[in-house]
């Protein structure tokens, strides 16, 4: 029995005329992996930031669970719905004026965060440096750390394999994949990196040009007929 | 004829875009000078965030400050003498520079020499964090940005500012004091005892609410461009610019404003 934690109705997002998401509907379940892949600008992000209520969408609705339609909450409210989010950003987004401890420190106000750190494996000693001081890596990994941290209803990762070495963008998959099954997080993640998808995807949507082109069963994937999602697998343009 | 046509309705088209972008960001800029003010009554403030910015935006501009008071107060001296020495009044030397620093060169030339740097800094600070998606993580971490990155920054320039001036006052008259007395030969205790009978509460005053409403406007621009930063380092370079060129005419502009707001009174 599939239930439903977000439900994402026939919304509109425009830029300047430029249409991103074009009547997109689409369900999340908890504790299920969803991962929405696509082309750049297929509206992929802006999909996840309409979805946490960075962005508002133009038209339509996004419910979690028994709110209705994020766009209508107020500033506080919406700062609440926003907490009940873990977010890994494309480049970590670790405030680099602080401290990875100071970082953390967002996330939890516990003093301690040798367990969380030895979760994500990094050693305790990272967390007097800046992060400016760490590799890409590091700083996903980080990253991770602060948005696991919450104990978050739903943990959101933006392209989490992006700019890593192929070695490296492994070591993050798997930790995701170990933590995705451990805490069992409803996951979004979104990505162009197949590996990904294969490694702990539960279910994959595939957009194009703001419309889910494909839905399905992540195990399925290789067998769909649409043209567009296996030339995109296959890398072809 | 049909050219003709076409190209004045292109310019009347392009001129209304211009005017309409104009109101646009006075509309942006009344915005989030609405959100500073909500923000600042209703939620939590960062004494720690405020402390660092206070040193940065005035602890950290002494150097600056101080260097350009000085100056000034030196080029004042010199200047007044070669005008006043042609009707022999340079005893009103010492009233010159006493006035015109604390009512005018010390608030503005702080002003201007904050914006320069201080406000180029907010900017350039806030419109990373803003195209590197920081600031976004702060909402999600349960962090009011504006708690958090602006108003603490705001508070800071307003009280600093101020302080600066007084300081830029002081060192400006010495700089008068120093050419006065070691160029041009005056009695040291008679130029001091000009400066203090001559200088009345309302000119040090009406510079330190100058200084204020620069304090003000150069951290408000300077959040303000960075918060609405785009694009990658060449939109933080951009509201660095827009910062620093915004704030600039604001304060020449706020100056002339005060200015006759005093001169009525």
């Amino acid at each position: 029995m599939r239930n439903k934690k977000i439900s994402v109705k026939n919304i509109y997002k425009s830029f300047e005329n430029k249409v991103v998401l074009n009547n997109l509907s689409l369900d999340i379940y908890e504790s299920e992996s969803l991962s929405i892949i696509g082309e750049s600008g297929s509206g992929k992000s802006i999909l996840t930031r309409c979805i946490v209520g960075l962005l508002n969408y133009d038209n339509g609705s996004i419910n979690f669970e028994n709110l209705t339609n994020i766009n209508a909450l107020n500033d506080r409210e919406k700062m609440n719905y926003m907490s009940k989010f873990g977010i890994l950003f494309q480049n970590s987004a670790l405030l680099d004026s602080l401290n990875i401890k100071e970082n953390l420190k967002f996330a939890s106000k516990q003093d301690s965060f040798t367990k969380i750190l030895s979760e994500v494996g990094l050693p305790h000693s990272v967390l007097e440096k800046y992060p400016s001081e760490l590799s890409v890596g590091m700083q996903k990994r980080v990253g991770l750390a602060r948005a696991i941290l919450k104990r978050p209803e739903v943990l959101i990762l933006d392209e989490p394999t992006t700019g890593l070495d192929p070695i490296i963008a492994r070591q993050i998959n798997l930790l995701i994949k170990s933590l995705v099954r451990k805490k069992k997080i409803t996951t979004i993640t979104v990505t162009h990196d197949m590996e990904s998808v294969y490694e702990f995807a539960d279910y994959v949507a595939f957009l194009k040009n703001g419309i889910i082109e494909w839905y399905g069963k992540a195990k399925k994937i290789n067998q769909s007929k649409n043209s567009s999602l296996t030339n995109f697998i296959k890398g072809i343009n | 004829m049909t050219r003709l046509l076409s190209n004045a309705l292109a310019l009347t088209k392009r001129l209304f875009k211009l005017i309409f972008s104009f109101f646009h960001t006075i509309g942006e800029i009344v915005d989030f000078f609405l959100d500073c003010l909500k923000y600042s009554i209703i939620e939590k403030f960062y004494t720690n965030i405020f402390l660092k910015q206070f040193i940065k935006i005035g602890f950290n501009s002494l150097p600056v400050v101080g260097l350009t008071s000085i100056f000034t107060g030196m080029v004042l001296a010199l200047q007044s003498y070669t005008g006043f020495s042609r009707f022999s009044a340079e005893s009103a030397i010492p009233n010159v520079v006493v006035l015109s620093i604390t009512r005018e060169l010390a608030p503005v030339l702080a002003g201007l020499m904050v914006a320069g740097r201080s406000g180029a800094a907010i900017a350039a600070e806030i419109g990373t964090m803003k195209v590197t998606e920081q600031i976004d993580a702060l909402k999600t971490l349960s962090t009011n940005p504006f708690n958090y990155l602006i108003i603490p920054r705001i508070l800071a320039g307003v009280i600093s500012l101020p302080l600066l001036v007084i300081i830029g006052d002081i060192i400006g008259v010495m700089g008068g004091y120093l050419i006065c007395v070691n160029l041009l030969n005056f009695n040291p205790t008679v130029y001091l005892q000009n400066t203090y009978n001559f200088v009345q509460f309302i000119d040090v005053f009406s510079g330190l609410v100058k200084a204020a409403v620069f304090g003000f406007l150069i951290t408000f621009m300077g959040c303000y461009h960075g918060f609405n930063a785009k694009g990658g380092a060449q939109g933080v370079g951009q509201s660095t610019t827009y910062s620093v060129v915004s704030s600039s005419i604001l304060i020449l502009l706020m100056n002339y404003i005060i200015t006759s707001f005093f001169f009525k009174l």
